[in-house]
């Protein structure tokens, strides 16, 4: 225990942070802290989670992956069109898990073998898949996809309201842990992230390393994309603009430092986490939806500034103490 | 003459060390003092304290009988008139020598910066200090040595009459040197005070007046230069007699069998035809000026780098196409970069994570790592190399040069290479664990693996190699294969090529 504390001080810090808010909130307005309600807050998380864990992936090797927005927009459509045209909803998904890869792997090579800067490659690509997004559909959102495709994602537990989907959210935080943790490909990420040219010159593939993050983070991102398509019945082209800076602030308050290295999938969903009780949090207690805006930015800020002093809080209490 | 330095008790205390205990000396108006002590010792906590990087520790500082206490480093290069340059100067290399020396505190007109009086002020102080090198020059022009002399620079454009050199030389040429050292002597004329931290004993006894020396946090004693022997100051650092040279305790254990053969090796660029052969069990030095190719030879070899024209055989086996160090690990072949700090490890991970990055395959349980196998593994080590502190779950970014080093060998004797590549694999490392690290070698090539020393220590490289091969400029110049015909000048005139003899 006394281990966990240790290894994971940023996410327990961040945890209690929300928990804090919980009680805020409840405290200003009882009827937050309903089943129904944390129900959304879990439902509200989904999205961004899946986005953030998969941008993690590239985060941790030192890069960036800004095309998630719109690789989300283009699975959706993808998946939406093979189910309107009578695929076999699990074949769609298979389909739509193969083409978030493929828009990953691309990624990678521009990074990997192009050497562009993860910044600028995807940047580029966000445009670049936004385009296809568009030439594809000619603008116009892909409609009336069946039930049956829909109820795999929206089905609920018997009568507890938990709808399938935030069981895959969890199962997929799960996967990622155990990748991150557990297998050579964790350590070389994590290697690539700390010190590329050592990880190199101590053998590690380090093309192969930033394949899989921008696979990893395409397919994380496709996972997304499925979920929304589910819940909304129909696919647009215009989905996901923006939802990058989401998943990049997900991130960096559970702790994934932005020049690579350091960062866990704990720390990523509890991050999740907090931004999504800050936003249900703040419709329950009727903040205008203009200061919400505001908010969620100080929070950033803050939880920053957190980052900045390694979630140590003793050295943090003992600096504030003398000054 | 005063004191322009008094320390007085100083304490310092980091989470669950205690580095400087009871730290009390002082430092003469115009002397050049030394800081001596191993990799640990306290020296470089302690300069940080007197140039105001820690502000919080126990203990008085004393500036020429004045008590102060600086805030942060400008502080004290403002308030206090001391300057400390840096192991790795630091420069922006894109912008002039006169910005870097002005650089936060540049002549100004009205809004503006007065580049004129900017230039002329610096180039009279580089004139001052005999540099080669004009205000106007863009940094990225400059070598490592007249980089070092601009941090000297900025210190007098500053009016510092306390200047502290850490490690100075490490990554100068003796020419370099050389004239780094007629500077200090200048500055030292100018009255100015000098504190010195170095691992070249050498260089201590050619420009230092006193030394004192540290052990383990504490100070030992200061000791007047000219009073004393390298033997008497090795024992005050160590707490023991350690030989400082680079000695064979073994025979040769080089055996016919050739393990790696270069033929005509070419990048294109900083060396061209380099043909050489390891044997088995050998230990082949590379000498040679900072600068000569050895390093780019060693990437390329290890798959780091790319050539552009030779051959390099592994064990029999002509290295085709697509080189990278991913196969030169699986062939056997693994390389301890010279840059241990960029290069040699991830600061951000543990020695236990360090020493397991290469060979993760041997920690699987079902298929997955098991932390408790890598755990095993470094524990191994750190007994076996002696690693200390032993605490493999530290960071390896936290421990000494020497220590650091032997994680980095810890890595590679965990995976199944049997050429080991040591590039300087003594710099910036204590006395002590030098003579450990050489014994660790000797152990090596006994137990049948084979190595290349890229060294620019003269003694070093004539110390512990079986064969020793010279260039100059990226050419072999000589190649000497009998220990007994290993002399210092003759081998200097061919690294420096004869250009300059």
């Amino acid at each position: 225990m006394k281990n966990f504390y240790v290894k994971y001080k940023r996410e327990i810090l961040v945890f209690i942070a929300a928990i804090v808010m919980c009680a805020v909130f409840t405290a200003i307005n009882p009827q937050f802290f309903t089943w129904r309600n944390m129900l959304t807050v879990f439902q509200q998380m989904v999205l961004n989670s899946l986005l953030a864990a998969g941008i993690m992936f590239t985060i941790l090797t030192g890069g960036i992956d800004l095309s998630i927005g719109c690789t989300f927009a283009i699975v959706g459509i993808a998946v939406a069109s093979g189910c309107v045209g009578g695929m076999n909803p699990f074949i769609a998904i298979v389909i739509g898990l193969l083409v978030g890869a493929v828009l990953g792997l691309f990624n990678g090579v521009l990074v990997a073998n192009l050497k562009l800067q993860p910044f600028i490659a995807t940047l580029g690509t966000m445009s670049l898949y936004r385009g296809i997004a568009y030439v594809v559909t000619g603008g116009t959102p892909v409609t009336n996809v069946p039930d049956s495709f829909r109820n795999i994602f929206n089905g609920q537990i018997g009568t507890t309201g938990i709808r399938f989907y935030v069981l895959v959210m969890i199962v997929v935080f799960i996967i990622v842990h155990i990748i991150l943790s557990k297998t050579r490909t964790g350590d070389y990420l994590y290697a690539v992230g700390g010190n590329e040219e050592a990880a190199k010159l101590s053998g590690v593939n380090v093309k192969k390393t930033k394949y899989i993050a921008y696979i990893a983070s395409g397919v994380c991102t496709a996972i997304a994309g499925l979920v929304m398509l589910a819940s909304l019945g129909s696919a647009e082209p215009t989905a996901g603009i923006g939802y990058e800076t989401n998943a990049i602030a997900a991130a960096a308050i559970g702790g994934t430092s932005m020049a690579g290295g350091r960062g866990t999938a704990l720390g990523t969903f509890v991050g999740a986490l907090m931004l999504a009780v800050l936003k249900v949090g703040m419709v329950v207690i009727n903040v205008d939806s203009f200061w919400q805006y505001v908010v969620t930015g100080l929070i950033i800020i803050v939880a920053s500034y957190f980052e900045y002093i390694k979630g140590d809080v003793a050295a943090f209490m003992a600096r504030h103490k003398k000054a | 003459m005063g004191n322009a330095v008094e320390f007085v008790k100083i304490n310092k205390h980091f989470p669950g060390v205690h580095v400087l205990k009871d730290i009390s000396f002082t430092v003469k108006e115009g002397e050049v003092h030394a800081l001596l002590g191993e990799n640990g010792a306290g020296k470089s906590t302690l300069l940080n304290i007197l140039h105001g990087v820690y502000s919080e520790y126990e203990g008085e500082v004393y500036l020429h009988g004045k008590k102060v206490s600086f805030k942060n480093p400008n502080d004290a290069i403002l308030n206090g008139n001391i300057y400390k340059v840096h192991q790795e100067t630091m420069v922006v290399e894109e912008l002039t020598v006169g910005q870097n020396v002005t650089l936060g505190y540049e002549p100004k007109k009205g809004l503006f910066i007065d580049f004129a009086k900017m230039h002329s002020d610096v180039d009279a102080i580089l004139q001052e200090l005999n540099c080669s090198f004009r205000s106007r020059d863009i940094v990225s022009t400059l070598t490592a040595g007249e980089k070092q002399m601009l941090a000297i620079a900025k210190a007098v454009y500053h009016h510092s009459n306390i200047i502290s050199l850490d490690e100075p030389t490490a990554s100068l040429t003796s020419k370099e040197t050389e004239a780094l050292f007629s500077i200090v002597r200048k500055l030292k004329k100018d009255g100015i005070t000098i504190l010195y931290v170095s691992h070249h004993l050498e260089e201590i006894f050619q420009i230092c007046d006193r030394a004192t020396i540290m052990r383990d946090g504490e100070f030992i004693t200061t000791l007047d230069i000219k009073k004393t022997t390298q033997d008497e100051l090795i024992h005050a650092m160590v707490g023991r007699s350690v030989s400082a040279v680079a000695a064979r305790l073994k025979p040769s254990q080089a055996k016919p069998e050739v393990v790696l053969k270069v033929d005509k090796l070419t990048d294109g660029h900083k060396f061209s035809d380099i043909s050489f052969e390891l044997h088995k069990g050998e230990i082949l030095g590379f000498y040679g000026l900072v600068g000569a190719g050895r390093t780019e030879i060693m990437r390329v070899i290890t798959g780091a780098d790319q050539k552009i024209g030779g051959k390099i055989t592994l064990k029999g086996k002509e290295v085709t196409g697509g080189w990278n160090s991913t196969k030169a690990l699986k062939a056997g072949i693994g390389l301890l970069p010279e840059d241990r700090k960029t290069q040699g490890f991830n600061k951000l991970a543990s020695n236990c994570e360090n020493i397991a990055i290469s060979s993760l395959e041997k920690y699987l349980t079902g298929g997955f790592t098991s932390d408790s196998k890598k755990m095993e593994n470094a524990k191994y080590f750190f007994r076996e190399l002696d690693i200390n502190p032993k605490l493999p779950e530290y960071m390896t970014v936290n421990m000494s040069g020497g220590n650091q080093q032997k994680v980095i060998l810890a890595k590679w004797m965990s995976t199944n290479v049997d050429i080991i590549i040591f590039d300087e694999p003594t710099k910036g490392v204590d006395v002590a664990a030098k003579a450990e690290i050489y014994r660790l070698m000797e152990e090596l090539v006994a137990n049948g693996k084979s190595i290349i020393v890229v060294s620019s220590e003269l003694p070093e490289a004539v110390g512990i190699s079986d064969r020793l091969i010279v260039m100059s400029e990226g050419k072999i110049t000589a190649e000497f294969t009998d220990r007994k015909d290993m002399d210092s000048d003759v081998i200097l005139n061919y690294a420096i090529g004869g250009n300059q003899a």
